[in-house]
């Protein structure tokens, strides 16, 4: 199947655009995911997407208000977020196990409502993913969240960076960096809900943590970092969608897959580079000057 | 004085009101501290603390861990927000530089120095990596000013403890300040490279009319640099010139009698150049 008769299906149509909408945006925001050490973060806001759903289908059941599913997804990581963030601040626990208690907490009450309810399939879609399923309205969904997310980091990503870096160097500078973790967690919480459609809570990770993670392997500069990520977090996803398409293979892994080929690619890259690097070193250098870079 | 009592004095009394008050306003201290104090849960940190910070001052507080040196450096610079007390400022919006006790930093963090200063320049503007055009004459003014022009390229994490304590100075220098705040400024240095920075810090203190206030353990470092020392053990034991406070009495009182046991606080004045 060529690319233009791949293009004239709607469905297919609907999935590249998704692509190149979600997988940038969550590159994008990968960057300090990753520099942060929030990976883990962003799986529980993930996962709690189960619990979401399932208190969407008992509020139509028990109340027969026909809510949108992925409202009530976006208000309970919103609230996960928020709590989290919260409890980050607030409290005296390492910040690994208020994320772990709150993520397996909120899937165990999911799939408790989701038993009570008798929809064991749910948990295949809200896993898994189905990117085919995306409609105009998710379309529009998503350009929005990537406006909110391309906006929000070209304005403050100098204050990302530094309080990234350094919190405390940060709120000298007179950042108010409590608010901007705030905003972070829930532009990763909306991120989540609205990349749910196309990898799943298991896989959705991989779209956020690869291909910034890929960029650091070869990247000498902050700008060379966001450039690669973005440019992984393009190409990783458009080539998944295609290659699923012509081999007749699940659509999420597919893309993960293809993030994982760009991983081992950089990696290699790195590799390859720090043996030439090696090779043209004098060996009388003490210390060669791209050594650690 | 009166607008109009200004105006119609003799030119001598009004020459010697204005003198009065310029006179005034250099005496005023650039930063007064009344009875400050910070307590952390149960635990006082500081309590009692007095002190003026002039003009032009260059200002050491020693003491042994835990004497609550930082948290005044944190409580100066709006950090933490003193239990009781207050901190005055000559000017609302004082200018400040600061330069943190260590950068705990990845060393695979891709962040070159160039970029370190774009992310600490004080403009506004939209960043996506790099060195703005329009800020880096600034910068690289800022990076030659403290001879580390040539690592602009250079990454973070690749700098040595010298280098990288220069480059910190440097993103402070780059929001134009009239106090720099420096927490530990020496550790993580080697000898060399800790008579290199004293000896910086004397060209800015000189060059730009800096006041300067520092914590360090480096005694040395310390005698060498600062006008004044404070020794801290919660409030003042000590607060003078550093002949006077790097005594044995001073030292005795703020880190232990035990503490100046050979090998334990290493100073020894007389054996200094």
């Amino acid at each position: 199947m060529t690319l233009s008769e791949l293009w004239s299906y709607d469905f297919m149509r609907y999935a590249l655009i998704s692509a190149c909408l979600l997988g940038p945006a969550c590159a994008m925001l990968g960057v300090f995911v990753t520099l942060r050490g929030m990976a883990f973060f962003s799986d529980a806001l993930a996962h709690s997407a189960v619990t979401g759903v399932a208190i969407g289908f008992l509020i139509r059941e028990k109340l027969g208000l026909q809510l949108d599913p992925m409202l009530t997804v976006l208000i309970f990581a919103l609230l996960q977020a928020a709590i989290m963030a919260w409890l980050f601040h607030r409290s005296s626990l390492a910040p690994d196990t208020v994320i772990a208690f709150s993520f397996t907490g909120s899937v165990a009450l999911g799939v408790v409502i989701i038993a009570m309810l008798g929809k064991y399939r749910l948990l295949d879609g809200i896993l898994f993913g189905s990117i085919y399923a995306n409609s105009p309205t998710d379309i529009l969904r998503q350009a929005i969240l990537v406006c909110i997310i391309g906006a929000v980091l070209l304005t403050q990503m100098r204050s990302y960076t530094l309080s990234t870096l350094n919190p405390e160097l940060a709120r000298a500078r007179r950042l108010h960096t409590v608010w901007l973790n705030y905003l972070f967690a829930l532009l990763i919480a909306a991120t989540v809900v609205t990349a749910l459609k196309m990898l799943g809570a298991l896989l959705l990770s991989a779209l956020i943590v690869i291909p910034p993670a890929a960029a650091k392997l070869v990247s000498g500069s902050f700008r060379g970092l966001l450039v690669i990520s973005l440019l992984g977090g393009l190409i990783a996803p458009l080539l998944g969608v295609v290659a699923s398409a012509q081999l007749n293979v699940p659509t999420g892994p597919s893309i993960v897959l293809m993030n994982v080929v760009f991983l081992l690619a950089c990696a290699l890259w790195r590799s390859r580079r720090r043996r030439l690097a090696a090779g043209a070193a004098p060996t009388s250098s003490p210390m060669p000057a791209t050594a650690k870079s | 004085m009166s607008a109009v009592a200004d105006r119609e004095a003799p030119t001598s009394a009004r020459t010697a009101s204005q003198h009065d008050a310029a006179e005034f306003l250099c005496r005023a201290p650039l930063l007064r501290i009344e009875h400050l104090g910070v307590r952390y849960g149960p635990q006082w940190a500081l309590r009692g603390v007095d002190l003026d910070i002039w003009r032009g001052d260059v200002l050491a507080f020693i003491g042994p861990n835990g004497a609550g040196k930082s948290t005044l450096l944190k409580a100066i610079l709006g950090l933490i927000t003193p239990t009781e007390g207050s901190i005055l400022r000559d000017d609302a919006l004082l200018p400040t530089g600061y330069v943190p006790q260590k950068l705990d930093i990845d060393a695979s963090f891709p962040l070159t120095v160039g970029e370190f200063m774009a992310v600490n320049h004080p403009g506004r503007s939209f960043w996506f990596g790099g060195v703005p055009r329009r800020w880096r004459s600034l910068i690289m003014e800022t990076l030659e000013r403290l001879r580390i022009a040539d690592l602009e390229h250079r990454q973070l994490g690749t700098l040595s403890g010298g280098q990288f304590q220069r480059v910190l100075i440097a993103a402070a220098l780059l929001q134009q300040p009239q106090l720099l705040l420096l927490d530990e400024p020496s550790a993580s240095i080697d000898r060399r490279g800790s008579e290199e920075l004293q000896l910086l810090l004397h060209e800015l203190h000189a060059q730009l009319g800096l006041t300067i206030v520092f914590v360090s353990h480096d005694l040395h470092f310390v005698h060498h640099l600062a006008h004044r020392v404070g020794c801290l053990n919660q409030s003042f034991c000590g607060l003078g010139p550093p002949h006077e406070v790097l005594s044995e009495h001073f030292l005795a009182e703020a880190y232990g009698t035990s503490a100046l046991a050979p090998g334990r606080v290493h100073f020894h004045p007389a054996s200094t150049p």
